[in-house]
Formats: C-alpha cells, structure tokens, sequence
C-alpha cells in the first residue's frame, strides 16, 4: 500500500537513514538526496507528494532549495529546523513550505504532520459549480485552476486549500482557530503565524494590488474574511 | 664665580675707556665750560650703569666725579673736595649711576626670567608630547623618566608607580631613593634636600606614585606641570589597560558564545537521530515491556540531553549579551493555557490547575522567552514537590502589570536561599538526585528581568509560591522596541 512518495533531503547520513526506516514502515514510498542539488535532479527525474527538507545544509541551503522547488513543483515541504526562534518559522513559511518541524522531533509528530500536510480537502463541487469571476480574478475550483489578469498562478496545495475553503463561507469572518484546523487538521489551532504567512503568500499571489486586499481581508483579532462583491457573476 | 669676575673686569675696562674718552672729548676736542662737562658726564654714567652691575656703575660714578672735579671745576688742575658743589656733582652723578644700575639690572633679570620661562615651557610642550602621544605598546614609565631626563637636562630621574610597585629611572647618574620615593607616596608631602627633590604625583586623589629629581632648580609651576603630566600618563596607561581587557573579555565571550553554538548545533545532530529512532519504536503498540522500558529511558535521556544543550546555549547567548527580544502583543492568559496544556504528559497524575484572573490586560513581550521562563518555574514546581501533590498556577493582574504566582506544595525555600536560588548553577542541598543543570531559574529571571519584571519567592504559609511579573505594555513602549539580554539587566 503506497501512502504517498517522500523526498528526504537532509546532509546527515543517520537522520536520512532513520526516517527512512520509519516513513517505509508507515507506507510510505521513500527515496532520499544528500543535497539541495540532488534533490532538485530527483524531483526532475520523478513526482513526489512530499519533501521533508532541512534547513541547515552546506551549498545550496535549505530555504534556497525550497525556493527553487517552489518554483516548479506543488509538492508538500516540510522543513526540518534547527533553532525554534519565531523568525525561523516564519521565514520557512516564505520560502514556500508548508509546513516545518523542529529538531530533535519526535517522530509520532512528524508523521502527524506528514499527514496533515498531505491531506486535501474535498472540493464542494455544489457550493461553486463553475467558475468565479471578478476584476482580474478568475477562480474555477474544480479545476483548481486561478488565472490573475490572464496569467494562470499556481497555488500550493495548502494555499488552495485555504483559499478553498475561506470561499466556502464568502462574506463572513473566519476564526483563525477553524481556519487551521480545517486545512491543516485537527492538531492544529493556535499557530496563527502560518496563516498569517500563507495569507500573505496567497494576496501576493492573486490580489491585484497585495497590500491593499480587496478579497482576503484580514478581521483584526478574529481570522480572515473573502469578500464576494454583491452577486458576482456566475456563469 | 670666574665667569663673574672676568664679566667685572670687562665692564670696568669699557667704562673707564668710556670715562677717558668722555674726558678727552671735553677738554679738547669740544672745550665746554663746567656745566656742559657735568652733564655729559651724567649721560655717560647713566649709559654705563644701563650696560654693567651696580659695582661698576658705582665706581664709575666715583672716577667720573674725580674727573669732573680735576679736569673742569675751579680750580682746575687740582682736587678741590671741600667744594660743595663738588658734593652735589658727585650725589648726582651716584643717584644717576644707582637708578640706572637698577633698573636696567632689574630689566635684564626679567628678561632672562621670561627666557627661562619659555625655555621651560618649550621643553614641558615636548614632554606633554611625548607622554600623551605615545603609542599604547610603550613601556610608559621609563619613556617618561627618560623624557624628564633629557628635556629638562635632569642627571637623575626616578619615577615610582605605587600600583604595581615599580621604579623607572631616567639620566646618566643613579638615584638610589626608594625608601623616599614610597615615603612621599604614604606622606602625600615633599621631601627635598638640596638637590634632590622628591614628589608625589596626585591626581585628585591619593598619590599614586613619586618623582624624585636630581638637576637643575625647576620653578614651582614646572615642578607642578611635571608631575600633573605624569599622573595623567599614569592614569592613562590605566585606563587602557582596563578598556582593553574589557574588551578581551568581551570577545572571549563572543567566542565562547559561537563555539557554544556550534557544539549545540553538533549535539542536535545525532540527537535527532536518537530522538527519531526512540519515539519511532515506542509508537509501536506490541513491544515487549522490557524493550519498551529500555527504549524509553533511551527517549527521556535524549530530551534531557537536548535541555541541558539548550539551556547552555541560551544561558551563553545571555552571558554574550546577544539575546533578542521580539516583542509582540501578548495575552498572558492565553499563553499560559498553552505552556500548561504542554505539561500534559510529563505533570501524568498530578494535578496542574490555572486560574486566570477576567479582564487582564495585553502585555508586550517575547512570547516564546516568557513561556520559557514559565515552564522553568513550573517545571520546577513539580521537581520539587511531592509526586502526588497539586501544583497551581495563577495570573493575576495589578496597576503596574500582569503577576504569575506558581504555588507548590514541597519543603518550600528557606529565607536564606531565597535570593540564591536564582543564582547560576545553584542546586539545593539535598537534592542532588533531581535533574537539571542549576541554570533554569537563572536564565527564567534574567528573561523576565530584561522585560522590565523580576522573578520571586513569596511568602505562604505551606509550600513555596515563585512570583513572576511582568509589566504592562504602555511601560515598555516607552523603551525602544528590541532589547538585548543582560545579565544585570537592573529593575
């Protein structure tokens, strides 16, 4: 039973070696890069649903790695850090990932984590049965596909998850606690900081002016709101 | 005194070729009658008194009155003394010859004090110069003596620096005045005999050292301008020598601070490793019980190493003064709720119970450092405490601030202990069997501390109750934004 394929890409020989034994026991498709390099050329050569990325890597690091993965695949990232300071988290949550975990972890949480990650959620194909339409926006969710003035964007599978579901509930403040377990599972709840960065990930991505939001407004205090002008087109 | 003598006879010799040259010129080249001679007698006492000392001027007011006298009074040709008037030539010609003398000496006494000043001057310049520009390399005491020596034409220089106790000499001859040298120190007065003159050298203060001098007299000011420069060199060489070490230990800290770093980042590694391996295995619900023992005392040891790394690395970042505080918006209640729902696992069967006072304000703080110290102090709450008693925390909140009381039911603190505790690497007696490496309370109060709070014991009647506060945001707005950590960050 193959539960999913994993790239594990961390310079040090043991922990690659660990998380093999336990990721193969669990189901999981495993295959393993020494560096941000040879990762790259894996992801080149196969698809993978997830990567578990270190951050601390000589050459090529970590963040620049998940960048440059960012840049052609959609694939889960989990990074793997060293230091728990805020300002770690957040900037692996820019780089792209979706998620991170800090070393030494126990591995019942990375698994967690691992699924969370993986998890999708179902598209409610009778909320929205086609295509949203607004000024410089298209949204069609069954197709998973967002075009912004002409140009399609990709959108990680978090990011469109998120936007997915703040759609299913236009117009009305969304806690920031529901919000995270929806997307991210039930383990999740008081990491407000991710979804202050993947909101920041996703205007950059789809508003047409980012810091000014006219469709992912922020509720001070409370969550986060789409807002759907009056009865938007829908064909 | 033989220079004296030939200058004496110099000026004798002009003046009486002055006098002779006076007398011939009136008697033949230009015959003038009595009055006229006097007075060109008169010029010429006054120009020689101008040019010589007192003893020539008055032996030549003499030998011009003697000529006066034979060559133009009446009868001429002879020595007429009973003549009055012959009296009161001779009392012109002396008043004359004495005020001149006088006051071209008193003229001439003053300029060559004004060059002895500027001389002195001078040399004082190019000593102050070369104390106060020396480089910091250069052994400054004997420079100094040496200076003193050959700008002031010294032939002895001993300069006593009562810190470390020893003596730099400077000049050609030697100077054995030790016992002197540390009187003037312990006296604070000076001791001169004769030529040798012995000061202290105070700089607003106690004497920090002497001079004693063997050469030519200084005038008092110079004496004083000496031994002012030379405190100050003193004092100089002092404060660089503080300054420096400062420094070394500043960067033997950051050294210390990156090497830490370093080995935390080196004990990570196979911790990780470790730490995947153990919860890996004991995830798996049918091992034998005797494994499962095995692999978890594997696992808690693995977390107790990476506690003592962590610690050792904040506790260095501290020491460093690199810590930095990211202060945000904190709600003390919400945060404390996750720090105790933390403990869930390790706090198994007690009971740890939290009670938020309604209504308590926002403060601006690092979140992740106060849940830190936090978890310090509950941690400890349980570690010291029986195993089945209840460990209870409560948030209340006053005008200044937020308060954290975490109450125990163990042994408590006795008085004496109380401010030790917080101490680095302090362990009670007693306890030696309970983990930890004596820097968690340390490093708790040193956090709250630089946030503006403090970190105590208070007073109860059973039990031992930690106090935490932490001030409220409108406080600290008013410090700027991020701070570093200190470890005497004052209240």
């Amino acid at each position: 039973m193959n539960v999913g394929r994993i790239l594990v890409v961390d310079d040090e020989p043991q922990i690659r070696r660990v998380l093999r034994s336990t990721l193969t026991a669990e189901g999981y498709e495993v295959r393993d890069a020494r560096t941000g390099e040879d990762a790259l050329t894996a992801l080149r050569e196969e698809r993978f649903d997830l990567i578990l990325l270190d951050m601390n890597m000589p050459g090529m690091g970590g963040m620049e790695t998940c960048r440059q993965i960012r840049e052609s695949s959609e694939a889960a990232i989990i990074m793997l850090t060293v230091r728990d300071a805020e300002e770690d988290k957040v900037a692996a949550l820019n780089a792209g990932a979706d998620d991170y975990i800090t070393k030494p972890f126990s591995t019942p949480e990375l698994l967690a984590r691992i699924r969370a990650a993986l998890r999708r959620l179902p598209v409610a194909a009778q909320a929205h049965p086609e295509s949203i339409h607004l000024p410089g926006l298209e949204i069609n969710l069954p197709m998973r596909r967002i075009v912004v003035k002409g140009r399609e964007v990709r959108l990680t599978p978090k990011e469109f998850d998120l936007l997915q579901y703040l759609l299913a509930n236009p117009n009305v403040p969304i806690p920031h606690g529901r919000l995270l377990q929806a997307v991210w599972g039930p383990d999740y709840g008081g990491q407000v900081e991710y979804l202050r960065v993947f909101m920041n990930r996703l205007r950059k991505k789809i508003e047409p002016e980012p810091s000014a939001p006219r469709y992912l407004v922020t509720e001070p205090w409370v969550g986060y709101r789409f807002v759907l002008p009056g009865e938007a087109d829908r064909l | 005194m033989f220079i004296q003598w030939k200058i004496l006879i110099r000026q004798l010799a002009w003046s009486a070729i002055v006098l002779i040259a006076v007398t011939l010129v009136c008697i033949r080249v230009f015959p003038v009658n009595a009055t006229t001679a006097g007075l060109v007698y008169l010029i010429a006492i006054l120009g020689i008194a101008s040019a010589s000392g007192l003893a020539t001027a008055v032996a030549s007011s003499l030998a011009a009155m003697l000529c006066f006298n034979y060559f133009f009074l009446p009868p001429v040709g002879q020595f007429t003394i009973a003549d009055p008037q012959n009296w009161i030539a001779l009392a012109a010609f002396l008043i004359a010859a004495l005020v001149a003398s006088r006051l071209s000496s008193h003229a001439r006494s003053q300029a060559r004090e004004a060059r002895r000043r500027v001389e002195e001057s001078e040399h004082l310049y190019a000593f102050s110069r070369a104390i106060l520009l020396a480089g910091p390399d250069q052994p400054l005491g004997s420079h100094a003596a040496q200076q003193i020596a050959e700008l002031f034409n010294c032939r002895a220089v001993a300069l006593f620096d009562a810190k470390t106790g020893e003596t730099f000499r400077g000049g050609v001859e030697d100077l054995p005045a030790e016992d002197k040298l540390k009187e003037a120190v312990e006296r604070g007065v000076r001791i001169g005999n004769g030529q040798v003159i012995v000061a202290p050298v105070i700089l607003g203060g106690p004497p920090i050292g002497s001079l004693a001098l063997k050469g030519p007299p200084f005038s008092e000011d110079a004496l004083r301008a000496v031994l002012n420069l030379v405190a100050i060199a003193f004092e100089r060489v002092r404060a660089q020598e503080a300054a420096s070490a400062v420094q070394a230990a500043r960067q033997s800290e950051e050294l210390k601070s990156t090497l830490l770093d370093a080995i935390a980042h080196e004990f990570k590694t196979p911790l990780t490793s470790i730490k995947a391996a153990s919860t890996s295995m004991l995830s798996n619900g049918s091992l034998a019980p005797q494994i499962r023992e095995l692999g978890t005392i594997i696992d808690e040891e693995a977390d107790r190493m990476n506690s003592l790394v962590t610690e050792a690395v904040r506790m260095s970042q501290i020491e460093a003064g690199k810590m930095r505080l990211e202060r945000t918006a904190v709600d003390v209640g919400a945060l404390l709720s996750d720090v105790v729902a933390q403990f869930g696992p390790r706090a198994e069967g007690r009971e740890l119970s939290l009670t938020v006072s309604p209504g308590l304000p926002q403060i601006s703080a690092d979140s992740e450092l106060v849940s830190l110290a936090i978890r310090q102090l509950i941690d400890n709450a349980l570690k010291y405490s029986p195993p089945a008693s209840p460990v209870r925390v409560r948030i209340d909140s006053g005008p200044d601030g937020v308060y954290v009381h975490v109450h125990d039911d163990g042994p408590g603190i006795p008085p004496r202990d109380r401010e030790r505790v917080f101490q680095k690497f302090y362990r009670r007696a007693g306890k030696a069997n309970v983990p930890g490496s004596g820097l968690g309370l340390f490093i708790a109060r040193a956090i709250v501390r630089t946030h503006g709070g403090d970190v105590w014991i208070e007073e109860t009647g059973g039990g031992c109750e930690f106090c935490m506060s932490l001030p409220l945001q409108k406080e600290i707005a008013e410090k700027r934004g991020q701070t570093t950590l200190s470890p005497d960050a004052n209240r």
